[in-house]
């Protein structure tokens, strides 16, 4: 006697692949986020490039939403199903803060300086610092928007050398003649060659 | 073959939760810009500009400030999101949303509120010179 095989029928199969192709889909978009493909480093910053306390309370409502009624979807115990009501309190509070959002796009949209995009900047730290003789100074530069922009560093005035890929800026070994007792670094962003700052070395 | 239900569960639960997971690493790792969130812009100081007895304009600021709005804006954002989860996670009624206090709404609107009175503040009343 020949027992019969339980074949999958089409119906299943189908569900299969569609499960599939749905994994597929989501660990694509998820490695996508994580190598930076997709990119969401202004996930929350506004067109000048300040970040944005409104979007932000959107995503986190946003998670808590998402993963609430994931929860709220798979907990019961005869299987998976939507929920019959959603409160009132909820949905009030996307709406206060779909509402905080958009008032606070018109408040912005009243002033155009706030819709502009800011340029880079540089900004070298210290700014007027007082070196020995013989003695060194590193520099530090802040690429606002940028921060692993490449700068250029020089000595436009003065004596001492400067590390033109670090920083690093070393004093002369003795006054020079006749005397000259500042130095003038400058830090140029490569990228942005009109994004530039300077520092002032007082040398003791 | 295996549950399909089980699966898609377990899809969907591992894509939220790395999904979450990752905007939160890069959140913490400045990948997703945070830069002055907690600051606001004045955009105006309202000085007028003087040229030969006439004002031809006013001065711009654009200088960051600390924003206490916005502070308070986070704190009860955070509160709230965090309080909710832990409702949702422990509810003892699965299958359903859990009740949101009813004093809810009015704290977050008034939160937003006075955020929302912050940015106004600093961004029309001072361009508009403030109180005449």
């Amino acid at each position: 006697m020949i027992e019969a095989i339980a074949m999958p029928s089409a119906a299943m199969l189908s569900e299969y692949l569609i499960c599939v192709l749905i994994s597929g889909l989501g660990i694509a978009i998820l490695w996508m986020v994580f190598t930076g493909t997709i990119d969401l480093s202004r996930l929350i910053t506004e067109a000048n490039g300040d970040a944005s306390m409104a979007r932000f309370q959107f995503l986190v409502f946003t998670f808590v939403i998402s993963l609430s009624l994931f929860v709220v979807i798979v907990s019961p115990k005869d299987g998976p199903k939507l929920p019959e009501t959603i409160p009132g309190g909820i949905l009030t509070l996307l709406g206060i803060s779909g509402s905080s959002y958009a008032v606070g796009k018109a408040i912005q949209f009243s002033d155009p300086a706030s819709l502009e995009e800011r340029p880079v900047t540089v900004t070298i730290t210290p700014a007027k610092p007082i070196v020995r003789y013989k003695e060194t100074q590193q520099f530090h530069a802040e690429v606002t928007r940028k921060p692993d922009a490449k700068v250029h560093w020089a000595v436009i005035a003065g004596s001492g050398t400067i590390d033109e890929d670090t920083g690093l800026y070393k004093a002369p070994d003795a006054p020079a003649t006749p005397p000259a007792p500042h130095a003038t670094i400058q830090a140029t962003c490569v990228d942005y060659p009109e994004a530039s700052d300077i520092a002032v070395v007082t040398l003791t | 073959m295996p549950d399909i239900t089980a699966i898609i569960t377990s899809e969907v639960e591992i894509f939220l939760l790395a999904l979450f997971g990752i905007i939160a690493m890069q959140l913490l790792t400045g990948e997703i810009s945070t830069k002055n969130l907690l600051y606001g812009r004045k955009n105006d100081t309202g000085e007028p500009i003087v040229q030969a007895g006439v004002v031809k304009g006013r001065k711009r600021d654009d200088t960051l400030y600390f924003s206490p709005e916005r502070v308070q804006l986070l704190i009860f954002t955070l509160g709230a999101a965090f309080y909710y989860l832990t409702q949702v996670l422990n509810n003892p009624n699965p299958g359903t949303f859990p009740p949101l206090p009813q004093s809810w709404p009015a704290v977050i609107g008034g939160s937003n509120a006075v955020f929302l009175g912050g940015k106004a503040y600093s961004r029309i009343w001072k361009r508009n010179g403030g109180l005449k």
